[in-house]
Parts: structure tokens; C-alpha cells; sequence
């Protein structure tokens, strides 16, 4: 680790008024790291960048990386907008968010492990005993249930904005089926045939060996007296929206993709059935949320998973990774203690920081969000997807009254955080290079080791002024480009 | 070693590749029979819809507007749109098995044909329309051997393609030369020249045969010729091949299904005998090659795909 908690935050400009710039500094020059694409694009008529936006799209339609829209009477496969502008990152900004990323999932690890054995953090009282407890994704079954390396979330994709102060921060923990990294290898795939000159003369970090650390991070959680295990991917199937990275991934590790109706749990052992029979699976790394894994331990109706499995993983048969259970570390509420969770465990502070989140299951807080329902985001803390949220400054009085009866009839339910404003990057909007807010999706992989890969899915939210960056809502998405040592720093 | 339901979607992509390239031909050689001659172009028209399974010999009076649906109608269960379509999803379903390469040829093919744009394409030259998408099918076919492992699932690609062939063949030959179905005997030199197109066995036959059209030499050519890759005999003897390096792959050596009954089928177009076939009749030579046909495709689904896991569970 190159960054000690002890050492400052670099580079913390006096906030601005307005957003942080990846490109510009507020009194309009162009940062260091950013000067090289500066200089090709000012080379760049309007006409050749849009030849190359085109070139890009076509690149990934032709190679089916699409998701499904469903419409009324049909259903299309769009691809999801992607920006040939790249967003560059210099190394010693890259270095702080690669030890806080490894330093919170170390954390959250150890948090999982915890909650599923002796639960000394509850005892201890540095988290609420029923936050975890009640929590709809706290999984029982996973009490006492031996996890190799202590490793529940095997992949993780964290949330990170840039604050207007030039810091990041982490906004959301995904631990549980997290997507998102085929669009990080697919947008360096493109930008590397839009700017090869420029991408060669920046020293950007290779991002290539994420399948083979990904394998290798599936492998390490296989019992040992197990030589060459069979991994596997699971996913729900074609009509997945995320269906394309399920292959992807499964044909760039080498692994066969599977299915729920390929699987066979047969004696506590899972098996895949083959043209030659079945063939005994020891790894899964699976693309289906917990619910829907098994329907004899979870939900009964789903037809996704296998009939058996969650038993053959207690039977220490089978590795499901990310372990069942992972969410509770990725609640909502939960999110606001990961600080505390951090100093509980390791005896160190956040290098990331948190955004400021208001608890309303505690009085004091609650009251302080009922005032300020115009200002604040409040979000229901068991949904995700941007649903059952109010946007205090673009809601009216008839939504805030409402939400205030909800906030006082069940407030363990809600958090608010305040209206966060993501940092903007230059973009390829209209054939005019314009900036539009950017947040960071960074993917960190644990096995018998932690590795964040040097990269990340920059996603775009398109409309100008907009902060909304999902895919669903008219988000996209562009390349990230993390400069090796000695590029691109500031001198 | 590949999962059943892998090597289930590889065998249909083959299929319905293969079906999707031959009502291209069908529906090219149909629309380029009214360009010429009028009696006959009715003959063919008739002969192509009547082999691509549509009951209905009215539309035979309006070859362009058949050609058109055939090739392009989302909601017929038999057009060319419909095969390549299946044949994506299919592909879609095995994507991590399929090289790039190949993905992307039969992708191009799919979003030409459910572009916006795809009727007036058609409409502006069907003759052009149909082309590309045969060149492009030869393209997937090609970037698929060239790029992809020979391994076990290009053999069950294969078997579908060989499997679908020999039948496409057999179907057309019993609707052209079937004593069942046959008005009065083809021996117009134009129409039997548009049989071997279907076929597209013409430039092949001439070579043989020279530009004698005889239906005895035509039924011939297309049922028992070695080396032409569209004879059933040739198809029989991929499908044998195919079977037998899957059956090693498998380590199912010595064991009797599906190989026993292809090798009956290639033994059986390899010895036949053109006076034998002239005495019992075409037809029920023909069907008898399209019974063990299903029967092969029955038994591998018994063998590879859809085995009771009963016997196949560890002790």
C-alpha cells in the first residue's frame, strides 16, 4: 500500500462553487494529465470525431454488446451509449483509491465473517444489532458457514463520485452481483482503435489480465484437496440485461457458461450436465442474486438456480461466489458505519471517506432530515435502482408530506444523504466536446489476495445537468485510463 | 466435454444456417425464373415454395410478393428472417463458444435483415438482397473453420448443418421427381436446369454430366454423387464423420445409437443402385433417407442431450 491513513488527502483544491473538472481546473487550464488529449482532439475536426463515435458504436453492436430494452410489443437490443472521450486518472490519485478500495473490502470482509460467526462487532455495539439483524439481505443460513480466506464479496464494484473538492468518495458498496466490468474491457478495446497514438504516448495501465485474476480469484476459493477445479458462471440466461457480460467473461476465462436447468445437485454434490454425462463443479461464480440460487433454501418459485445447491455449499461441496449474504454489507444504512467498521477491524481510518448520511432511525437525525426534506436525497434503505427515493430539491410539497409520514411511521427504514454533485468530464455531445457529470465504478476482486484492478467503467450521465449516470435512465459510459507511475502527475 | 445444452444450441445454429441459405437459393432461383420465361417460371415457382414446405400453389402466381415474405416476415415460423434470427439466439445462448470471428458474421446478417431498411432493399434488387446473405452464410461457415476449434461442438455445428442439408435435399427431390406428387414429368430443359440452382449443383453437374439435362442424371447427381458437398451421399458421410469423432471425444466407443444408424444411411447411399431406385420408385427411396434422417436426429437428442440422468449419476 502506498498511501498511509496518516498522510494528507492530495491535491485538495478550496471548493469551488460549482462541480470538480477532470479536465479544466476552475480558472480554466487544462490539468496535466488531460494535456495530450487536449492537444489531438484540438487537431480533430468536428466531422473526424464524429466518424469515430460512429466507428465505435458500430464496434460494439457488431460484437453484441447490447442490453434488452422490453417494449410493448417487441423487444429491441440497444447498445448502451458510450463516449469516446477518455477519462484519465494520474497514478498518485489512483494509488489513494486503490488502498481505500482494498482497505474497505479487507474491512467488509472481515464485518461478513463476523455477522455469520460470533457477531463480536453487535456485541461490541459499534453497529446496531437489529440494523443487521432485521436487514432483508442479513441470510441466516450463512451462520457459522466456513468461507475460505474470509472472502464473501469475491468481486466488488464500488460507487465512487469525485466531491468538489477534488476528493473521492465512495457513494455505494456493491458486493453482491456487481456489473459493469465487460463495459470497462469493451470501452478499452474501443478507445484503443479511436486514439491509439495518444493512448500509446499516455502510459495508460493495462487492464487486460482482469479475466485471468478473476479465474484465479475463483480458483483460490476452491478446497484444496481439490487440484485443477472446475469453475463455472452462472447466469440467469439470455434475457438477463447483463447477459452479454455473463459470456464474456465465461468465454475470456475459458470456463463453461452455465444455466440453472444445466445443474444437477446429486448428493450434496453439484454436477453440470455434459454430452459425456455430468462432471462434478467445484466453482461458481455466479450472476444470480441470492434469492434466486436455490429454491429449496430461498425463494421456492425461482427456476434460475439449482434445487440442492445452497446444501452442497454447506457440505463445503461447492464454492458460490460471492458468498449468499454478501448485501448486508452493501445496505444502505449499513453504509453508514463502514467508517466505524473500518477503525473496529483494522485500527485505521477511511482513506475513501463516506458521503454524509443521516440516519432517521435515530431521533436527533430524523428530525434534522424532516427539516430539510427540500434539501436532502432520502432513500429507502432496502431498495436500489433509484426507487422509493425523493430528490428534496426537485420534489413538491405533495411528495415531501408524503414522504414525511413515511419517514415518521417507520424510520429505520430511511437514510437521507445530502444532493451530491458529481464531478464532470469532457464528452463527445452533439460533435462538440461538452463536460457532463461522471462518477467512477472501480473493480476489486478478493480471494487469497486483494486486487483492484487499474481501471474503471466511467459512467456518463448523457443529458446535460443531469447526475442520474444508470444505464437505464439515459446513462452511458467511456473508457477510464489510469496512468502508470511518473505520467501525467503534476510536477 | 461440453455442456448438452451447448452442444443442443451449436447443432441448431447449424440447422438453421443451413435452412436459412437454402430458401435463399430457393427464393433466388424463383424470382429468377420470371425474368426469363413465363410457362416455366410458374413450374419452378411452384416447385421452390412446394419444397420450402408452403401449401398454399396460389402464390406461385405472385413469385415476387412470396419471395418477399419469405424472406423477410417476422411472423412466419418458415421465413429466412426466422432462421437467421433462431440461429443468432442460438448463438447468443453459446456466445463464450463461438470465436468472435464467426459471432460477427452471422450477427452483420441478423441486423441487415431486421434493419429498418431491409424491404426496400429487398425491394430495390431482391436478386443482390439474397446474394449477400448466401455470400455471408458461406462467410460465417468459413470464419467458423477457420477460426474455431475442430473440436466437439464444431462437430455438432456440422451435423446440424449435414442433417438439415441432407433433408432440404431429399424434400426437393421428392417434390420434383416423387411419383406421388408430380402432375405430369419436368424434362423442360429450363426448369431442370433451375432444379440443379436450387440445388446449387448446376456448374458441379455440368462438369459430370455436361449441359444434357436428364432427370435420371440430375435425381443422380443430387442423391449419390461422392464428392459434391450437397449429394445426400456426401451428407451422409459428414454426418457418420461428425457422429464418429463426437462418440470419440465422448469415450462412447463401441456403444450402438446414432452412429449405427448413420452408418446405415451412408452405406446405403454408397451401394445403391440407380436401376434399383428407377424400379421401387424415387419416393420411397426418399423417404426412407428422410425416416432415418429423424431417426439419427431423434437419436442423438436420446444420447447427448436428453439422457435420463439415472444412468449417468456417480455411484
Amino acid at each position: 500500500m502506498s498511501v498511509r491513513r496518516d498522510e494528507p488527502a492530495p491535491d485538495v483544491e478550496t471548493p469551488a462553487a460549482g462541480p470538480y473538472d477532470e479536465m479544466l481546473t476552475p480558472d480554466d487550464k487544462v490539468r496535466p494529465h488531460y494535456a495530450a488529449l487536449d492537444a489531438r482532439l484540438s487537431t480533430l475536426t468536428a466531422d473526424e470525431l464524429a466518424e469515430r463515435q460512429r466507428t465505435q458504436e458500430r464496434f460494439f453492436l457488431l460484437q453484441g454488446i447490447t442490453f434488452t430494452v422490453y417494449g410493448a410489443e417487441s423487444s429491441t437490443e440497444r447498445i448502451i451509449p458510450t463516449d469516446i472521450l477518455p477519462r484519465i486518472i494520474p497514478a498518485t490519485e489512483w494509488a489513494r483509491v486503490e488502498a481505500g478500495l482494498t482497505q474497505r473490502l479487507q474491512a467488509l470482509n472481515m464485518f461478513l465473517a463476523d455477522i455469520y460467526s460470533e457477531q463480536q462487532i453487535l456485541m461490541d455495539g459499534v453497529v446496531p444489532r437489529e440494523l443487521v439483524l432485521k436487514a432483508p439481505s442479513f441470510r441466516r443460513e450463512m451462520q457459522n458457514l466456513y468461507v475460505p480466506h474470509k472472502a464473501y464479496a469475491n468481486v466488488c464494484g464500488s460507487d465512487l463520485i469525485r466531491q468538489p473538492n477534488g476528493e473521492f468518495a465512495v457513494l455505494e458498496d456493491n458486493l453482491r452481483v456487481p456489473s459493469g466490468v465487460s463495459y470497462m474491457l469493451a470501452n478499452r478495446e474501443a478507445s484503443k482503435r479511436v486514439f491509439p497514438g495518444t493512448f500509446r504516448g499516455a502510459g495508460v495501465r493495462s487492464i487486460d489480465r482482469y479475466p485471468d485474476l478473476l479465474l484465479a480469484t475463483l480458483k483460490s476459493m476452491a478446497a484444496d484437496w481439490r487440484p485443477n477445479p472446475q469453475v463455472v458462471v452462472l447466469t440467469p440466461g439470455v434475457y438477463n440485461s447483463a447477459y452479454y457480460e455473463h459470456a464474456y467473461l465465461a468465454r475470456l476465462m475459458g470456463v463453461p457458461l452455465v444455466e440453472g436447468r444445466d445443474l444437477v445437485v446429486h448428493d450434496n454434490m453439484v454436477y453440470m450436465r455434459t454430452t459425456t454425462g455430468l462432471r462434478r463443479i467445484d466453482v461458481i461464480y455466479r450472476r444470480v442474486d441470492d434469492d434466486f440460487i436455490d429454491p429449496l433454501t430461498f425463494r421456492r418459485d425461482s427456476a434460475l438456480g439449482a434445487a440442492g445447491l445452497f446444501n452442497a455449499y454447506r457440505a463445503g461441496n461447492v464454492v458460490i461466489c460471492n458468498a449468499p449474504g454478501t448485501g448486508v454489507a452493501d445496505d444502505k444504512a449499513v453504509y453508514a458505519y463502514v467508517p466505524d467498521i473500518i477503525r473496529y477491524y483494522l485500527g485505521e481510518d477511511a482513506i475513501l471517506p463516506n458521503i454524509e448520511t443521516y440516519l432517521c432511525r435515530e431521533p436527533a437525525q430524523l428530525s434534522h432530515v424532516l427539516a430539510n426534506l427540500d434539501k436532502l436525497v432520502v432513500k429507502a434503505v432496502g431498495a436500489s435502482g433509484g426507487y422509493g427515493m425523493l430528490v428534496g430539491p426537485h420534489s413538491t410539497k405533495a411528495q415531501q408530506a408524503e414522504f414525511a409520514d413515511a419517514l415518521r411511521a417507520d424510520p429505520s427504514n430511511y437514510i437521507a444523504q445530502p444532493t451530491i454533485q458529481l464531478s464532470t468530464a469532457p464528452c463527445l455531445i452533439d460533435h462538440q466536446v461538452d463536460p457532463r457529470h461522471v462518477d467512477l465504478r472501480p473493480f476489486i476482486l478478493s480471494g487469497d489476495k486483494i486486487v483492484v484492478t487499474p481501471g474503471a467503467l466511467t459512467r456518463v450521465a448523457l443529458k446535460k445537468g443531469s447526475l442520474v449516470v444508470n444505464s437505464s435512465q439515459g446513462g452511458g459510459s467511456k473508457d477510464t485510463w489510469v496512468l502508470a507511475d511518473g505520467k501525467g502527475d503534476k510536477a | 466435454m461440453m455442456l448438452a445444452r451447448v452442444a443442443d444450441s451449436l447443432y441448431w445454429i447449424g440447422r438453421y444456417v443451413e435452412r436459412a441459405e437454402h430458401m435463399c437459393r430457393l427464393s433466388d432461383v424463383m424470382l429468377n425464373a420470371t425474368l426469363d420465361r413465363s410457362e416455366a417460371a410458374t413450374q419452378v415457382a411452384r416447385i421452390a415454395l412446394t419444397a420450402v414446405g408452403d401449401p398454399d400453389v396460389a402464390k406461385a402466381k405472385t413469385p415476387y410478393d412470396a419471395a418477399l415474405a419469405l424472406a423477410l416476415d417476422k411472423d412466419d415460423d418458415g421465413s429466412i428472417l426466422s432462421s437467421i434470427s433462431r440461429a443468432r439466439e442460438n448463438a447468443r445462448q453459446v456466445r463464450d463458444q463461438i470465436t468472435t470471428e464467426t459471432w460477427e458474421r452471422l450477427n452483420l446478417i441478423y441486423l441487415r435483415m431486421i434493419d429498418a431498411d431491409a424491404v426496400r432493399a429487398f425491394n430495390e434488387s431482391s436478386q443482390a438482397f439474397l446474394h449477400d446473405t448466401i455470400a455471408d452464410l458461406h462467410l460465417f461457415k468459413g470464419a467458423g473453420d477457420a477460426t474455431m476449434s475442430h473440436g466437439e461442438g464444431w462437430s455438432f455445428l456440422l451435423l446440424g448443418v449435414y442433417l438439415e442439408r441432407a433433408q432440404l435435399i431429399a424434400s426437393l427431390l421428392e417434390v420434383v421427381f416423387g411419383e406421388g406428387r408430380r402432375r405430369r414429368p419436368i424434362g423442360d430443359h429450363f426448369a431442370l436446369t433451375s432444379v440443379l440452382r436450387m440445388g446449387c449443383a448446376l456448374e458441379p453437374y455440368l462438369r459430370a454430366y455436361t449441359a444434357e439435362m436428364q432427370p435420371r442424371l440430375i435425381l443422380q447427381f443430387l442423391m449419390l454423387d461422392e464428392d459434391f458437398p450437397r449429394s445426400i451421399r456426401f451428407c451422409a458421410q459428414e454426418i457418420e464423420a461428425h457422429l464418429s469423432a463426437i462418440i470419440r471425444h465422448a469415450g462412447l466407443a463401441g456403444s450402438v445409437g446414432p452412429d449405427r444408424l448413420a452408418g446405415r444411411l451412408r452405406a446405403r447411399m454408397q451401394y445403391a443402385d440407380m436401376d434399383e431406385i428407377d424400379a421401387q420408385g424415387a419416393s420411397a427411396f426418399l423417404k426412407t433417407v428422410l425416416d432415418e434422417c429423424s431417426a439419427i436426429h431423434r437419436s442423438l437428442y436420446d444420447t447427448f442431450v436428453a439422457y435420463p440422468l439415472e444412468d449417468r449419476l456417480p455411484a
